[in-house]
């Protein structure tokens, strides 16, 4: 009986209160630091490759966007996406897809050009900590059955 | 527990017994609910933080400069908030809020593990939740490589540990609300068990104390309603077997009551006769002069007998009454001696002019037969001693014989009780110390038998001054 009670006492204490503990795991770490946006552009075999564009930061999906649609510059690379301006595109996410409204209609862009688009968006998303099974929905300016589907990046799988 | 700390009754033992049991077992109860809501409280807090702080983080990282540069990281701590610590190989960036967000174990498995990690600790006297992560670098196909920013920041657990002390005290008082209620069962349970055993105590108390009628009523069918009958049950017997036994000695004493007065009569007659035959006894032969002498002393113990067991007849059946007149003890005393002829034999002390209330011819009987004992039993010198103190008056028959020996005392009063088994034709009926002794209990006395200091027996008789009319 005697020994009862101390136990009781530390159990009853024990009880109260929120005690240290060791080093546990609490998850991922964040992402999103790089040192520039990757865009994809078309090289001397055609081929989709991706590029570095040092800017120093990740930023958004509509700023890779506009880096893209300005084009490779002076390299051996070439785009297939028309120019336009303004070079705004709008971007909206929901559960699973994202969504572009690109300022230009469907027949300003190849298949390759639209994987340029796509890819992309979906590198920016995935180095911002986002999953990579993410859908891309390009919305054309006309509306045509190309803007109803939902892509994926041939490079990023 | 020792015996002194643990109460004696019943009742307060199945209160403690009830009370503490009921009392640790709510405290069991409510200790581990609030445990378990303790630790389900710490674990959602501490999910909730660790999210919030990673949501802080990634929200800022796409708009920081990588490398950074020291303001790059002073705008991440900002956005992490207070008590955050934020590295960059030789750069660092800190707030003086004096909480050291950082052990060396968190930055030792931030370093490790590559991920996001927690630890628990007290600073300040208080708790803190320390959350320590690396920021990677995800590749566009998913590889993820240290940046060489570690983010280190502390959040404050007080809040969550005043819930749970709310929730520890909520739970005690409920623990104590069960206090009185478990005492009020024992009780209540107690009352349940004791009003039997009371009730039994009481008869059992009305038994001893010779009600035979005494009987409580069994309630319900535990082991208590069991006893209880068990109970009745020996007291029915007893009382039929006090009934059987007071009826033959009831049955006993009416035959010696109707015997001896059926003897008295013929006796007379034959008392009569002897009369006669002593008076011609004078003229006889020497052989049956003997004869006829030993006849008439013979009838005469006869009637003496006879005499002596209706008196005792008499005091059984309760018909015995007590005449009072104021007497002077020492006369009546002097009196008795006279008769028998025992002046010169007997010493008698006896303060003049005592004057008591009591039975004349009860006194006589009682002191005849204490001096006549003395005479016969004991040797010279037989005194008779009377003194009074306070309310009682106090007579004491000694002689200087050898005494009444020590496993003969407790009977000296019994009927027909004959000291020598061998010494059995004594002319006394073996009744007279017996109706002595109804007759000192008839005047509200007592008398005891014992031996003075010298060796003689003594008698001690003790009265009160004034007897009552009964």
């Amino acid at each position: 009986m005697k020994r009862i009670w101390p136990v009781l006492a530390v159990l009853l204490l024990t009880a109260c209160g929120i005690q240290p503990s060791g080093v546990t795991g609490g998850g991922e770490a964040p992402t999103g630091v790089t040192r520039g946006v990757t865009l994809y552009f078309i090289d001397a075999h055609g081929d989709l490759t991706p590029r570095l564009r040092r800017t120093d930061h990740l930023g958004t999906i509509p700023e890779a966007m506009e880096l893209l649609l300005w084009g490779p510059g002076e390299s051996s690379l070439r785009t297939e996406i028309a120019p336009v301006t303004p070079k705004r595109v709008v971007v909206t996410s929901t559960a699973g897809v994202i969504l572009l409204r690109v300022p230009f209609t469907a027949q300003d862009v190849t298949p390759l050009g639209i994987d340029q688009i796509v890819c992309t968006a979906l590198a920016v998303h995935v180095q911002g900590g986002g999953p990579r099974g993410m859908k891309v929905r390009i919305g054309f300016t006309q509306d045509t059955p190309e803007s109803g589907k939902q892509r994926t990046c041939p490079l990023i799988k | 527990m020792t015996g002194r700390l643990w109460p004696r009754g019943l009742r307060a033992r199945l209160l403690v017994a009830v009370v503490l049991v009921t009392v640790l077992g709510a405290a069991a109860a409510a200790w581990s609910s609030a445990r378990s809501a303790r630790n389900a409280l710490v674990t959602s807090t501490q999910q909730r933080l660790t999210a919030a702080v990673a949501g802080q983080i990634g929200a800022i990282t796409p708009q920081l400069t990588y490398p950074p540069d020291q303001g790059a990281l002073d705008r991440l701590r900002a956005a992490v908030g207070v008590h955050t610590l934020v590295t960059y190989r030789g750069l660092r960036s800190a707030d003086g809020t004096g909480v050291e967000p950082v052990t060396g174990a968190l930055r030792s498995a931030v370093r490790a593990r590559n991920r996001l990690v927690t630890q628990r600790i007290t600073a300040q006297g208080r708790p803190w939740l320390l959350i320590g992560t690396p920021i990677v670098i995800t590749a566009p196909d998913g590889a993820r490589t240290p940046s060489g920013i570690e983010v280190y920041t502390a959040r404050d657990l007080s809040g969550v540990e005043r819930q749970v002390d709310g929730l520890a005290r909520s739970a005690a008082g409920t623990a104590a609300l069960a206090l009185p209620l478990a005492a009020l069962l024992a009780l209540l349970a107690a009352r349940s068990v004791l009003r039997p055993v009371r009730e039994l105590r009481d008869t059992a108390r009305r038994l001893a104390a010779g009600d035979l009628g005494a009987r409580s009523p069994p309630q319900g069918a535990d082991e208590l309603a069991e006893l209880t009958v068990t109970v009745n049950e020996m007291a029915d017997s007893l009382q039929a077997s006090m009934a059987a036994m007071r009826k033959m000695q009831a049955d006993a004493k009416r035959f010696a009551a109707d015997a001896s007065h059926e003897l008295r009569t013929p006796l007379s007659t034959l008392a009569a006769v002897v009369d006669v035959l002593a008076a011609a006894a004078d003229g006889m032969e020497p052989d049956a002069r003997e004869s006829s002498q030993l006849a008439i002393s013979e009838t005469h113990r006869l009637v003496r007998l006879v005499e002596d067991l209706m008196e005792v007849s008499r005091f059984d059946a309760g018909t015995a009454r007590l005449r009072v007149d104021e007497v002077d003890v020492a006369g009546a005393l002097r009196d008795c001696l006279r008769a028998r002829g025992w002046l010169d034999r007997v010493e008698l002390e006896a303060p003049d002019g005592l004057l008591l209330r009591l039975d004349r011819r009860r006194l006589d009987v009682i002191v005849a037969n204490l001096v006549g004992n003395a005479l016969r039993h004991g040797e010279p010198p037989v005194r008779v001693h009377v003194s009074a103190s306070g309310d009682q008056v106090r007579i004491q028959v000694t002689d200087g014989g050898p005494g009444v020996p020590e496993h003969v005392l407790p009977h000296v009063f019994d009927r027909f009780f004959k000291a020598d088994a061998a010494r059995t034709r004594t002319p006394g009926s073996g009744l007279g110390l017996a109706i002595v002794l109804e007759n000192v209990h008839l005047h509200g006395g007592d008398i005891t038998a014992g031996n003075a200091d010298g060796g003689g027996a003594r008698f001690t008789v003790r009265l009160p001054r004034d007897v009552e009319d009964r």
